[in-house]
């Protein structure tokens, strides 16, 4: 039974694998992207990491896959890519050598290797008995790492306020720098008040000039 | 039947909530900020600076109480642990940030730059860093590591309008970033390992596992050189110029100090609890990130013509010194202690010092507009009080006694010397040229703003306001207390880890 699912699921994560570089439409090789990710989700359910394979359905078939889509589609995918060009010279041919030697290496640890595979299972943290790892796993996280569990949740909360504070707009002036609010320098005066671009542009005081070379300088 | 299981597996965790009331409390005064935003939108923005601050003293008191007690709390299966060690750095954090906030609130609100998320985000990075300070194990630490450093990569780019410090932030955040995924590497080996993300379990692994492994010795470089890139020591410091260039002063003031203490935190309890048996691994690196830093710092610090740019390198050289008592920590009978104690002085001494160094240049700023060394000169025309405060802060800097760097000084040199090394003494030598080093450049600024002349003679007087005043008053009563009465002020950073169980 495992090493039939095994088969199968190896099947589809390697026509996937092949339809992502075969495809000439991107949108296609996203969706056999997705393939390849729901195999090897069910990879992971026959080695009995149920929430691996939940992850990687969630996140890589759900999230990250719909990622590419928006910015193909918001690139437009009409235009086919002229595989005939190499951006960058010799790229071609430089991964072609890298990509033989991996799979020479590879097959070397798998063939003749004295280390190779033996086929056991995590070398670490046997799973006891009937639980299952998602369970162990929500346990773990909400025992001994409930604090840092907790804390995710003000890192995340902090990471949007920050997102939406530099990506927002702001209509009105706004002072490119706070550091003048006396008025003892003429230049900077001019800069507080108009705006930096506009000060440059007017600037026929020659302090204020003299001010911005030293900036630049 | 799914619920059955669930009911009888879980223990609920015990928690000791008079162990964790400090973040409690920050956590509250950060909800209470955003709250307060929300209800009452731009008639918020006086009070939110001295809420701000207020909230900080607020959770210092638990802090206070927490010392009193005395006892060592261990919570979450060795996760969270309240030991001296993590008392003493919550409060040089908390004291930190105050002061920061005490440059801010006239910089943010002159500024006109979004105040209410400023202070928000600057409470969750301290957050971060009162975690950082009790995190025993590798979750916690990373989380307390990006909760201090996001919040920071976004003051970084908080003024908008500038492309200098959108620069600023974008290599910050990106460096940030790198060095973070190197981290998550090493941790990952460690976790291979031992099986364990506790560290003290790591330690024992380690132990048994010996150094002579080389996934080991892979996991320890990683680690230290992430940390390495967070307190900015050479090789890994190149970051810290343009950013401390581009960033708003006060969010610089804050990267110098508190994000560099909590970069030292967690080195601190990594080797000194994962890694205590691994020593002739990370002994010979910290040497290394010793001796590079100071001087490289130095160097380039004697060609800087921008203040804060000279203040990074010396930033930078100051690393050096700090990490410099970890290069002969490991060869036990208490030489761990020793070095923890010295490393924890000079943070202390080093956040007052280095603060009141960039208050000056806030207040000094808020009159020339610029922070280029020229614009500095002839201070002590139109502000004598503030020049003296400089002198002092600088003096410090380079450890002139009696102030308090000299006394920070001290202390590493006594751990270099009585470690009875050879490589000590080298370590303790090198330190001795670059603190002559040291001495010229902050000499040559303070020359510069006794003796010079004010650019086109303009001596009218620097607006002072009383935050800025109330934050060099404790910088440079901090400063002074280090260096006049050490043997009072330091019994306080004289601390232990607590040992955990096993």
């Amino acid at each position: 039974m495992d090493a039939a699912v095994f088969i199968v699921s190896a099947v589809v994560v390697l026509t996937g694998a092949a339809g992502v570089l075969v495809a000439r439409n991107p949108v296609h090789a996203a969706l056999f992207l997705v393939q390849t990710l729901f195999g090897v989700a069910v990879l992971f359910v026959l080695q009995d990491a149920t929430f691996l394979a939940a992850v990687q359905v969630i996140v890589y078939a759900g999230a990250v896959v719909i990622l590419f889509l928006f910015v193909i589609m918001l690139l437009g995918v009409d235009r086919a890519e002229d595989l005939g060009i190499e951006p960058i010279a010799g790229q071609r041919s430089v991964a072609a050598i890298v990509g033989a030697s991996m799979l020479g290496l590879l097959l070397t640890v798998l063939l003749v290797g004295v280390d190779g595979p033996t086929g056991a299972r995590g070398a670490n943290a046997a799973l006891g008995g009937a639980e299952d790892n998602t369970r162990r796993l929500g346990e773990a996280l909400f025992t001994d790492h409930v604090f840092a569990v907790e804390l995710t949740a003000l890192l995340l909360t902090v990471a949007v306020v920050g997102a939406v504070v530099l990506a927002r707009r702001v209509r009105g002036p706004l002072q490119p720098m706070p550091v003048v609010t006396v008025a003892s320098a003429t230049g900077s005066d001019d800069a507080s008040a108009t705006g930096s671009d506009e000060a440059t542009a007017t600037g026929d005081d020659p302090a204020a000039e003299a001010d911005d070379e030293g900036e630049a300088g | 039947m799914a619920v059955d299981l669930l009911t009888l597996a879980f223990q609920r965790p015990h928690i000791d909530w008079h162990g964790i009331a400090p973040e409690l409390v920050l956590l509250g005064v950060g909800a209470l900020i955003t709250l307060v935003d929300i209800v009452f939108l731009e008639k918020a923005r006086p009070i939110t600076a001295a809420l701000a601050g207020l909230g900080l003293l607020a959770t210092a008191v638990p802090l206070l109480t927490l010392a009193a007690d005395g006892t060592d709390r261990v919570m979450f299966d060795g996760a969270y642990v309240v030991d001296e060690f993590s008392l003493v750095m919550k409060a040089i954090f908390l004291l930190s940030a105050y002061v920061v906030v005490l440059l801010s609130t006239n910089y943010v609100a002159e500024g006109d730059y979004w105040e209410n998320e400023y202070y928000g985000l600057l409470l969750a990075s301290v957050m971060g860093m009162v975690m950082m300070a009790s995190a025993r194990d590798l979750v916690s630490i990373f989380v307390a590591l990006e909760l201090l450093s996001i919040p920071a990569y976004l003051m970084v780019a908080w003024r908008k309008r500038d492309l200098r410090s959108n620069e600023a932030g974008l290599k910050y955040y990106l460096m940030g970033v790198f060095a973070s995924a190197v981290m998550l590497y090493g941790m990952s080996l460690l976790y291979g390992v031992s099986g364990s993300t506790m560290l003290d379990d790591i330690g024992t692994a380690v132990a048994a596992a010996g150094s002579s492994v080389p996934v080991v010795t892979m996991a320890i470089v990683f680690i230290v050189a992430g940390f390495a890139f967070k307190v900015s020591a050479v090789p890994f410091h190149t970051w810290a110029p343009d950013v401390y260039e581009g960033a708003p002063t006060p969010v610089t003031a804050f990267l110098a100090v508190a994000s560099k203490a909590a970069g030292f935190v967690a080195l601190l309890v990594l080797v000194l609890v994962a890694f205590p048996s691994a020593s002739d691994v990370w002994e010979p690196l910290v040497w290394i990130l010793a001796a590079a830093s100071m001087t490289v710092g130095n160097m380039v610090a004697l060609r800087q013509t921008n203040v804060v740019r000279l203040m990074a390198y010396s930033g930078i050289a100051q690393t050096g010194f700090m990490i410099a008592p970890l290069a002969v920590a490991g060869h036990g009978g208490g030489s761990a202690d020793q070095a923890l104690s010295a490393v924890v002085t000079y943070l202390a001494i080093y956040a007052a010092m280095n603060l009141g160094a960039f208050a000056v240049i806030i207040v000094l700023a808020r009159k020339t507009g610029s922070a280029e060394t020229t614009s500095f000169a002839g201070a002590f025309h139109y502000a004598p009080g503030l020049t003296v405060a400089m002198t002092i802060f600088l003096f410090s800097l380079a450890g002139i006694p009696p102030l308090g760097g000299w006394f920070a000084k001290f202390e590493v040199f006594r751990v270099l010397a009585t470690a009875g090394e050879p490589w000590g003494y080298v370590l303790a030598a090198v330190g001795a040229v670059n603190s002559v080093i040291a001495l010229y450049y902050y000499a040559a600024l303070a020359r510069r703003m006794w003796a010079d002349d004010a650019p086109d003679g303009d001596h009218a007087p620097v607006p002072m306001t009383p935050s800025l005043a109330s934050a060099l008053g404790i910088c440079g009563i901090v400063t002074l207390a280090f260096g006049v009465a050490p043997q009072l002020v330091a019994r306080f950073t004289d601390v232990t880890l607590a040992a955990l169980g096993g």
